[in-house]
């Protein structure tokens, strides 16, 4: 493999394996050697059930695990030999990333732009154009415990992208908010792509997939089933709706199981 | 809605258990760490002891003696020859004469910086001494607050008193004085406490502290867990909307609390006394220290142990609990809770002293009375009336908790957590209601 | 502001505004402190009251010269002793000794060989005082009556010599004067630097206990720690943020329940016991904050150590109080009477800081083992941090209790991570049965509860549990020939310079009292016992049980995870610890590891079997057989002599094993994946 160019904004997996170990079921491969790649002003969609192995995928990406066998560059950096270097160009937000509940939304955002190295003195300017743009600034001064959970989500989001990185990873970002909510966020994401940067985008819910992403890989039981548009998908299987497309791929990787 | 009914608490009870003994961080905690951890601990105080008393044993003490080189050179003589007959006992321990200096000023500053541990001097006998010809006064100086020169002073004193005798003795002699006429008065001091009453005696300064402790430590994690814990995990409102009744819910959480905080305490103080008891003889300055400390206990003393753990536990079970339920998560229950376990260190102000029983005021002290009841039980005494009284505080106060609990339990926001946990503001919001 | 420093302000943050952490941490011990300290003092006072103001009853056993006695007594009771307000009745009983044991009487006076008592003249056997040590009243009876007749019979000692003609007052022959040249204020700093120490660890333990569960556990719960795992910080730069969060809250937490103390004291709240006096020079304040600074490292580190460990608060509480204990262990030898700084305890971790606490507040000052004392507890502070920063990048924190595969598979993998346990459980195992059971047992009967029962009962359970190959495990191989001769040379040599390693330790590191080195003398030469059981009961018994043990199945388990050189350097010093008396340490320590290498070296654990048993045999049989004593020194060329054949042995035991065939790795199993 030929040596990824330093901040090329892209992600690329290749051949990556993840196993655990549980005391009833024994070893469980969680992702069992996928491959893909997305570029800038992408996003790239994983769906599929739980226990796809998203998470996991996006969490070795995110160098919270570490990789059981093959490789992973984000922006150019390999996960496990630079982590440093991966986790300053991405922002990773899920479920469970959650927020400082004693910190107001400006300090969690202040704090979030200064330990991933945002130029100190450009943080301020920073943070009023992220209060704005997320439409916090009337609670800017509030305690993260004293939010709603819609307003927590959009602290989140704005904390995620509060450095400014190249690459942002969602682990199904719109489990648990209502349909406004999950409207805002796909508009934020979409404004995100806009602006050039390089998008992982997990999910099981099939609209949300169709709508959000450029691309999406279908996975199931640690594998990628199939990959690319929703044309694509559409015209490999002659189905017209990713629910239907997401079925005819497992049946067909359940009869293609040994 | 308060109601309780048995056969729920029983199952209800039943599967709190049945949850704490499956955490693997329980069972690991509270069993096999204190089976290590406490021989560690004794292995740590005893080779410290050994090493302490070699340390002593080796270092000489750093003597300057002033005064003209003729009577000085004598002293210096009877400091660093062997004392006594050599036997062991009139063995001092060494003493280094060191380089003299050349004034008083001068050694005392050295005293003071640690170089010297004693300075002796000779002066003029005082007023009855001084007819006596070639006899003097020794004057040791020496610094009460360091170990070292209270032991330099110890040393001398022992060659000094040798020294004396040896001199008497031979003046005795030459008045023609009977033989002993120059040994005052022999006076030995015999132990005769056996083993097992030294053992009793630690035992009953050690357990009812631990008990108290290890009874409180065990009440609070589970006190705090069952409540707050609950809610955190959100299995509280899961447990509110079955059929059984609040009532029955909270005596099986409560009795839960209980029970585990009963057996942890006992448990703990097993081990602890099973390792740490020998390490205590010689710290209390009772005994040689050796380990060969056998204690036996009534059946009696047994009962009433195991019951006050089980008061105890059902005390601090009903103190925890309902300011623990006011909590939303672990965290705050705990920081609610923690003032009652300082309640834990009540025994701890009833001194560590020996022939001290239960009295009417101790037995009206919660806590307080069933940690002497306990030491009492070990040494084999049983008031029996005042033992009633503790009885009967400890049943009532847990009464009155119990009643408290019941009653806060008939407020719905109460049930599902409100007032963000402080338990004042439940207190404020009742009361302007009442008003 | 660098990354860092963003998150160190953050967590500064975080703790100031959990209210709730502040109440605990700070407010409560404001009140708390003060309060025990009057109570306890209040205690303490009446305890005194009442041992001097008591009423004390004795009895005099009933011999034939009982009234003597009772009237010498009642003589004695007439002067002033060290307690003018206790009174002495007699109590006349028939059966004074089952009084005593009842606590009815305090005392039980007798004629010291009662037989033989001189009936002329007033000079007597002398008085021979029962009382009981575990009762304070007796024990303050025995005390003052013991004064009060020493203080008559030199009364009457000099009366016998002033009537003979003596010029002098006898008591003042030689009369020695003890003057104290302590000013008051330095008593109190000795008596401040004793207190000090526990003071602060109890303060740093249980502030720093609830910012350490916050910090890292309650991330965890709280889900904020993955948030912070997944930003540019390092997993260092998150650890060492967090660890000076906690000792900085620390040092708050002492400095202002140290200054509410003070403030207490100067309004006259609190007051301090009669002659001391409160004053400390800057420069030892300083020096005590700068000796204090360690000691809060090393208590944040392994409470952020703990709090990285475990699931949660709960099991954080549940595991906290074994922590504080053996933190409190740790510092306990330091309050000892006779430490001095000056030897092997600066050296140890808390209790060398509570030493040089002590020393300072009594202003001496002995630089080097001050910078030892620090760098000791400094460095095991920075173990500490390094530990907490590998939990922080394991997988668990993220993925909930994950295993590993040897988790799950068991057997011969999982052991090297098993292995350290079980010589935890049976260390504590076998020192327990040797304190309690020790002296009922005698010699051989530890021997076989230990060596059989103990070592190889656990060898053989490990090998059962494990599945352990027996062969690989335990070594079971042919050795090359040249190691017996090796063995032969080395032994001998060994022994030497074990014993010569002794007298340095004893003379610099660890010194022992004599009479502990005797007892154990004896204990290992019984002259009931025969030559040939001694041999077998200490010599071939251990040569094989604690080899298939040590040199077995435990240098088995660490050579699976470590270096060759570590391993034995581990399995020896692990073998020491066995051997449980300080004085030992050090030589069966040394032993352990000449004996570990040569099974590393010629891939045997027969030429070890063989070198322990010449070994221990040196040490029985020349002492028994009257060649040698205690006494015998040996000179120094002879020491010089073994060294040089000890080294030739290895030399040899090398050139075999280049000679031998490529050796196995301990344990091909663990890398499979």
């Amino acid at each position: 493999m030929t040596a990824p160019a330093a901040n090329d904004g892209r992600v690329r997996v290749e051949g990556l394996v993840k196993r655990f170990w549980d005391e009833g079921r024994g070893e469980i491969r969680a992702v069992d050697g996928i491959d893909f790649e997305c570029v800038p002003g992408e996003v790239f969609g994983l769906l599929g059930a739980n226990g796809a192995g998203k998470t996991t995928t996006l969490r070795v990406l995110a160098t919270t695990l570490q990789p059981s066998a093959g490789r992973a560059t984000v922006n150019g950096h390999d996960v496990v030999r630079s982590p440093e270097s991966v986790r300053r160009s991405i922002g990773f937000h899920s479920a469970s990333t959650a927020l400082y509940p004693r910190l107001t939304a400006k300090e969690t955002l202040e704090f979030f732009a200064r330990v991933n190295g945002y130029p100190a003195d450009r943080v301020p300017g920073r943070v009023d154009e992220l209060l704005d743009r997320f439409d916090i600034r009337p609670y800017a001064d509030a305690r993260i415990d004293t939010l709603s959970s819609g307003m927590k989500q959009k602290v989140s989001l704005a904390r995620t992208v509060a450095h400014d990185p190249p690459v942002l990873i969602f682990d199904e970002p719109s489990v648990g908010l209502d349909v406004v909510n999950a409207l805002e966020l796909r508009r934020i994401v979409a404004e995100l792509r806009d602006a050039g940067k390089t998008i992982l985008f997990s999910t099981h819910v099939m609209p949300e997939a169709e709508k959000v992403c450029d691309r999406i890989a279908i996975m199931h039981g640690g594998h990628i089933l199939s990959v690319g548009t929703l044309e694509q998908h559409r015209s490999r299987t002659g189905l017209h709706y990713l629910e239907d497309i997401f079925l005819a791929d497992l049946t067909g990787a359940d009869v293609a199981a040994p | 809605m308060n109601h309780v009914f048995w056969r729920d608490v029983r199952v209800l009870w039943g599967r709190e258990v049945r949850g704490a003994l499956r955490e693997r961080s329980v069972v690991v905690n509270s069993i096999l760490l204190p089976v290590v951890l406490y021989p560690l601990l004794l292995w740590i105080e005893i080779s410290a002891l050994g090493f302490v008393a070699g340390l002593a044993e080796r270092s000489s003490a750093r003597v300057a003696v002033l005064g003209d080189a003729s009577a000085r050179s004598e002293i210096v003589e009877v400091l660093e020859g062997t004392p006594g007959d050599g036997a062991p006992e009139n063995d001092a321990g060494p003493i280094e004469i060191v380089d003299t200096p050349t004034t008083l000023d001068e050694a005392l500053t050295r005293l003071a910086a640690g170089d010297l541990d004693a300075i002796v001097t000779l002066e003029e006998p005082a007023a009855g001494g001084d007819a006596l010809e070639n006899n003097a006064r020794v004057v040791v100086r020496y610094d009460r607050s360091v170990d070292r020169s209270r032991r330099a002073l110890e040393r001398i004193e022992r060659v000094m008193d040798g020294a004396r005798a040896d001199r008497l003795a031979l003046e005795a002699e030459r008045l023609a004085l009977p033989p002993g006429a120059a040994e005052p008065l022999r006076v030995t001091r015999r132990n005769v406490s056996t083993d097992e009453a030294l053992g009793t005696t630690l035992l009953g300064l050690m357990i009812p502290l631990f008990l108290v402790i290890a009874v409180a430590l065990g009440c609070l994690v589970p006190a705090v867990d069952t409540t707050a814990g609950e809610r955190e995990r959100g299995t509280w409102e899961t447990l509110m909307t079955t059929r059984a009744s609040r009532g029955s819910i909270v005596t099986a959480k409560y009795l839960y609390v209980a029970s585990f905080g009963a057996t942890a305490g006992v448990l703990n103080v097993a081990a602890m006394s099973i390792s740490l008891g020998p390490i205590l003889a010689p710290l209390q300055g009772m005994g040689d220290g050796g380990p060969a400390l056998v204690v036996s206990l009534a059946p009696t003393a047994i009962v009433v142990m195991a019951l006050g753990a089980v008061l105890l536990a059902l005390f601090f079970a009903a103190a925890m609990m309902p300011l623990a339920a006011f909590a939303r998560t672990f965290k705050d229950g705990q920081a609610l809770v923690t003032p009652v376990f300082y309640l834990a260190l009540v025994p701890l102000v009833l001194g560590q002293q020996t022939d001290r029983t239960l009295t009417p005021a101790i037995a009206m002290i919660p806590v307080a009375n069933i940690a002497m009841a306990v030491r009492d039980a070990i040494h084999g005494v049983f008031i029996w009336p005042l033992l009633g009284v503790t009885a009967a505080v400890s049943v009532a106060l847990i009464l009155v908790f119990i009643t408290f609990s019941r009653w806060i339990l008939g407020f719905e926001d109460f049930l599902m957590g409100s007032y963000s946990g402080r338990p004042w503001r439940f207190v404020r919001d009742k009361l302007g209601s009442a008003r | 502001m660098t990354p860092f420093g963003a998150l160190l302000r953050h967590e500064l943050r975080l703790l100031a505004r959990d209210t709730r952490m502040i109440l605990i941490a700070i407010v409560l011990p404001l009140i708390l402190f003060p309060g025990l300290i009057l109570v306890l003092r209040a205690v303490e006072r009446d305890e005194t009251e009442r041992l001097d103001r008591g009423e004390y009853q004795y009895a005099v056993r009933d011999t034939a010269q009982a009234r003597d006695l009772a009237e010498l007594l009642e003589r004695a009771l007439t002067l002033p002793g060290d307690r003018p307000g206790a009174r002495f009745d007699r109590a006349r009983t028939a059966t004074p000794d089952s009084a005593l044991a009842s606590g009815t009487v305090h005392i039980v006076a007798e004629w010291s060989g009662a037989d033989t008592v001189q009936t002329e003249g007033p000079y007597r056997p002398g008085v021979t005082l029962r009382y009981r040590a575990d009762s304070d009243l007796s024990r303050a009876a025995a005390t003052e009556l013991e004064a009060r007749l020493l203080a008559l019979g030199r009364q009457e000692r000099d009366s016998v010599f002033r009537a003979a003609g003596f010029p002098a007052d006898p008591g003042r022959v030689l009369e020695l004067e003890a003057t104290n040249v302590a000013t008051p204020a330095r008593e109190g700093g000795a008596r401040l630097g004793l207190l000090l120490m526990p003071f602060v660890l109890l303060l740093l333990l249980t502030g720093g206990s609830i910012a350490a569960v916050d910090t890292l556990s309650g991330e965890k719960e709280r889900g904020t720690l993955e948030t912070l795992l997944t930003t540019g910080l390092t997993r260092a730069e998150i650890i060492r943020a967090k660890l000076l969060a906690i000792v900085a809250l620390g040092l708050v937490l002492v400095t202002v329940n140290a200054a509410n103390l003070v403030t207490y004291l100067v309004i006259g709240v609190l007051e301090l016991p009669a002659g001391l006096a409160l004053s400390v020079a800057p420069i030892d304040a300083l020096l005590v904050l700068l000796l204090l600074v360690p000691l809060a490292v090393l208590v944040a580190g392994a409470l952020l150590l703990l709090s990285g460990r475990v699931d949660g608060y709960k099991d954080f509480q549940i595991a906290f109080f074994p922590v504080m204990l053996a933190f409190v262990a740790l510092a306990a030898p330091a309050a000892l009477p006779g430490m001095e700084l000056r030897s092997a305890i600066a050296l140890v971790p808390v209790a060398g800081l509570g030493v040089a606490v002590r020393e300072v507040m009594v202003g001496e000052r002995d630089w080097l083992f001050l910078a030892l004392a620090w760098l000791s507890s400094g460095g095991a502070a920075y173990l500490l941090t390094v530990l907490a920063e590998r939990g922080l990048s394991t997988e668990r924190l993220i993925g909930g209790a994950m295993l590993s595969e040897r988790d799950v598979r068991g057997g011969p993998a999982l052991f090297p991570y098993r292995v350290a346990r079980w010589f935890a459980v049976l260390w504590a195992l076998f020192f327990t049965v040797s304190l309690w059971f020790g002296d009922a047992l005698g010699v051989r009967g530890q021997v076989v509860v230990n060596l059989i029962v103990l070592f190889s009962g656990a060898t053989w359970l490990m090998i059962r549990w494990y599945r352990l190959d027996a062969r690989q495990a335990l070594s079971l191989r042919a050795p090359p020939r040249r190691a017996w001769l090796a063995v032969a040379l080395g032994a001998p040599a060994g022994y030497v310079t074990a014993i010569g390693l002794a007298g340095l330790v004893d003379a610099y590191l660890l010194p022992v009292p004599q009479s502990m080195l005797e007892a154990f003398g004896e204990a290992m030469l019984i002259e009931t016992i025969p030559v040939w059981q001694l041999l077998l009961f200490l010599a071939v018994l251990p040569a094989i049980a604690e080899e298939v043990a040590f040199r077995g199945v435990l240098l088995h388990g660490l050579r699976a995870r470590m270096r060759p050189v570590a391993a034995t350097l581990v399995a020896g010093a692990v073998f020491g610890l066995f051997h449980v008396s300080l004085f030992r340490l050090v030589p069966t320590a040394y032993l352990g590891v000449i004996l570990a290498t040569t099974v590393v070296l010629t891939g045997s654990i027969y030429p070890a079997m063989l070198w322990h048993f010449l070994n221990n045999a040196m040490a029985i049989v020349p002492t028994r057989m009257g060649w040698i004593d205690v006494s015998t020194e040996i000179p120094w060329w002879v020491y010089a002599a073994a060294a040089v054949a000890l080294a030739a042995s290895f030399a040899v035991l090398l050139s075999a094993r280049s000679a031998s065939p490529r050796e196995e790795r301990a344990s091909p199993q663990g890398r499979t994946t």
